[in-house]
């Protein structure tokens, strides 16, 4: 019997088809956690009262920044998730060799992120027809998506950056885990700790630091530069790291 | 050709080694049953060709490449065992279609008959199947991919008897049709005796013996009777198993090395000789201490006599 030989594009091509139609369950899982998250958002993110005389004004403002909050943990968890064993060990029944399946673990987790996006900013118009509905008397809707529908691609893009990025670090930490079993209890115990030391401290510590680099960049291009590069390092520790890893049931 | 080539190959699990120095080959298209105790080996040898461990030393060769992260390998490969875990978000039918696109050989006409004849429902989930339905369903894909080198470590777990039967038949009736290297590592060598091509015997993560079932069918002999004149007649042969039969006979297994004098001579003196299934040799050859489980009651019972 001649063997038959397979390119690695080949492969990661299969592999995402399958892994799209394997992984459903996560977006499951989005779907559930995006709707908790609008109704979070119900009460409004924030709110202003003033009272005078006859007039009693309450202004509530409501935005989908918690749905984009808990799409990026949503992020950080899946990603988790499928380096878990379970999921791993899959991939080795069929053809596969570890950088292929952490291609296309990568690939999916693109995917992942980009629906999260888009399922994440388009909730705010799920919010607002609920609040127009049920919940205001007089409903100004600033964002509409017609008027405007490059600030709308540009919140989905920069929330799809965001979300990859969280990915990208749950990708780490579910692969140093599997590395070892004592990152487990290490990692969040290196995470909160160095949160603790820095409230006592009260300063503002690495995490603050991290959060600014990101957060405070004003310009699009170099925001993207810097999430792309910085999921592309932790990507490929990742890969790198597992490249050795032995599969064990 | 050989397929595969092990030079020397230690695997250790911290202290334990599973493997210890083992050497062996496998030739192209033949059946191979692997053979040993619990613990011998089998499980961690298939993984290292499989590509799912890698040695802590030596030297393995899988059509001539290295198994481990090799894609070549592992597209050639497919290797089902009782602990493999499928997808649970894909039915049965999603399987076979995903397990299809990956295997270039894969043979889906036959996959949907064996499917449909074990009865299997194209809607069911992997994991609401039993044991036995899981090893029948991955026996499925093992057959219908139709990889040169296909590895089953043991196939028939949790299978009834008729199962297994038509397990066995289906294997030997695909292999004839298309030729390829299978191994199979199972505790019920009687059953798989006519199917096997060559037996490869592991103890304690060596290669014990390595020969085509046909030789080990008349590789040892088995002489019964009179104790001292066994002993006797035992005494420049390799013993591999020996046992006390009521008060005063004996039965040793031993290589067979006897020339037709001896033979014809064994009657005039009161012993038996006869051959020794291969199933019961390997119990024999793989067992880890001189006597067997009779003597750890045997003690017991002696001293309660004095």
């Amino acid at each position: 019997m001649s063997l038959a030989s397979m390119t690695m594009t080949e492969v990661i091509k299969k592999q995402y088809i399958y892994k799209l139609q394997a992984y459903i369950q996560v977006f499951f899982s989005l779907l559930f956690l995006q709707l908790i998250a609008v109704l979070f958002s119900l009460s409004g993110v924030a709110t202003m009262g003033t009272s005078g005389g006859m007039v009693d004004m309450e202004i509530r403002y409501y935005s989908a920044d918690l749905v984009v909050v808990f799409t990026m943990l949503w992020g950080f968890i899946s990603a988790v998730l499928i380096t878990t064993r379970a999921y791993r060990n899959d991939d080795f029944l069929f053809v596969t060799n570890r950088f292929t399946s952490n291609l296309s673990n990568m690939l999916f987790l693109l995917t992942a992120s980009l629906i999260g996006a888009i399922t994440a900013i388009l909730s705010f118009y799920l919010l607002s027809i609920v609040v127009n509905l049920f919940g205001s008397d007089y409903f100004i809707n600033n964002t509409p998506v017609l008027k405007d529908p490059v600030e709308v691609l540009l919140g989905m893009f920069s929330a799809f950056l965001y979300i990859l990025l969280f990915c990208m670090l749950g990708y780490l930490a579910g692969t140093l885990v599997q590395v070892h079993k004592s990152f487990v209890v290490l990692l969040p115990a290196a995470f909160l700790g160095s949160l603790f030391l820095d409230l006592a401290d009260g300063r503002a510590g690495v995490f603050a630091e991290v959060f600014k680099f990101y957060h405070s960049e004003h310009s699009i291009l170099l925001f993207t530069v810097k999430v792309m590069v910085t999921a592309g390092v932790l990507f490929l520790v990742s890969a790198g790291l597992s490249n050795r890893l032995e599969v064990r049931s | 050709m050989n397929v595969i080539e092990c030079k020397e190959i230690t695997k250790s699990y911290g202290r334990v080694k599973a493997l210890d120095n083992l050497c062996c080959t496998i030739e192209e298209n033949k059946i191979t049953g692997l053979i040993g105790r619990n613990g011998a080996g089998k499980t961690t040898l298939l993984k290292i060709i499989a590509g799912h461990l890698r040695q802590t030393s030596g030297e393995v060769k899988v059509f001539s490449l290295e198994p481990f992260n090799n894609l070549t390998v592992s597209a050639n490969i497919i290797f089902l065992h009782d602990q493999v875990n499928l997808p649970t978000a894909l039915t049965l039918k999603e399987i076979l279609q995903t397990t299809g696109s990956f295997y270039p050989n894969w043979n889906h006409e036959l996959a949907n008959r064996l499917f449909n004849y074990f009865s299997f429902h194209p809607f069911q989930y992997y994991h609401g199947l039993s044991k036995g339905m899981k090893s029948t369903f991955n026996m499925i894909l093992g057959l219908s991919a139709r990889c040169p080198l296909t590895l089953f470590d043991e196939p028939t777990t949790g299978m009834d008897a008729a199962v297994r039967k038509d397990f066995y038949r289906a294997l030997l009736k695909d292999y004839i049709e298309h030729p390829r290297t299978i191994i199979l590592s199972s505790h019920y060598l009687d059953e798989i005796e006519d199917l096997l091509e060559e037996i490869l015997v592991l103890k304690e993560g060596k290669q014990l013996l390595h020969m085509p079932v046909a030789e080990l069918q008349d590789w040892a002999m088995t002489v019964q009777g009179k104790a001292p004149v066994v002993k006797e007649w035992t005494n420049d042969k390799q013993i591999i198993y020996s046992k006390k039969v009521g008060d005063d006979q004996m039965l040793t297994v031993v290589k067979n090395d006897f020339s037709a004098k001896e033979r014809q001579l064994s009657r005039e003196v009161g012993i038996e000789l006869s051959p020794v299934t291969t199933s019961d040799l390997c119990v024999y050859l793989t067992s880890k201490s001189t006597g067997g489980i009779d003597d750890v009651f045997g003690q017991h019972d002696d001293d309660g006599g004095h």
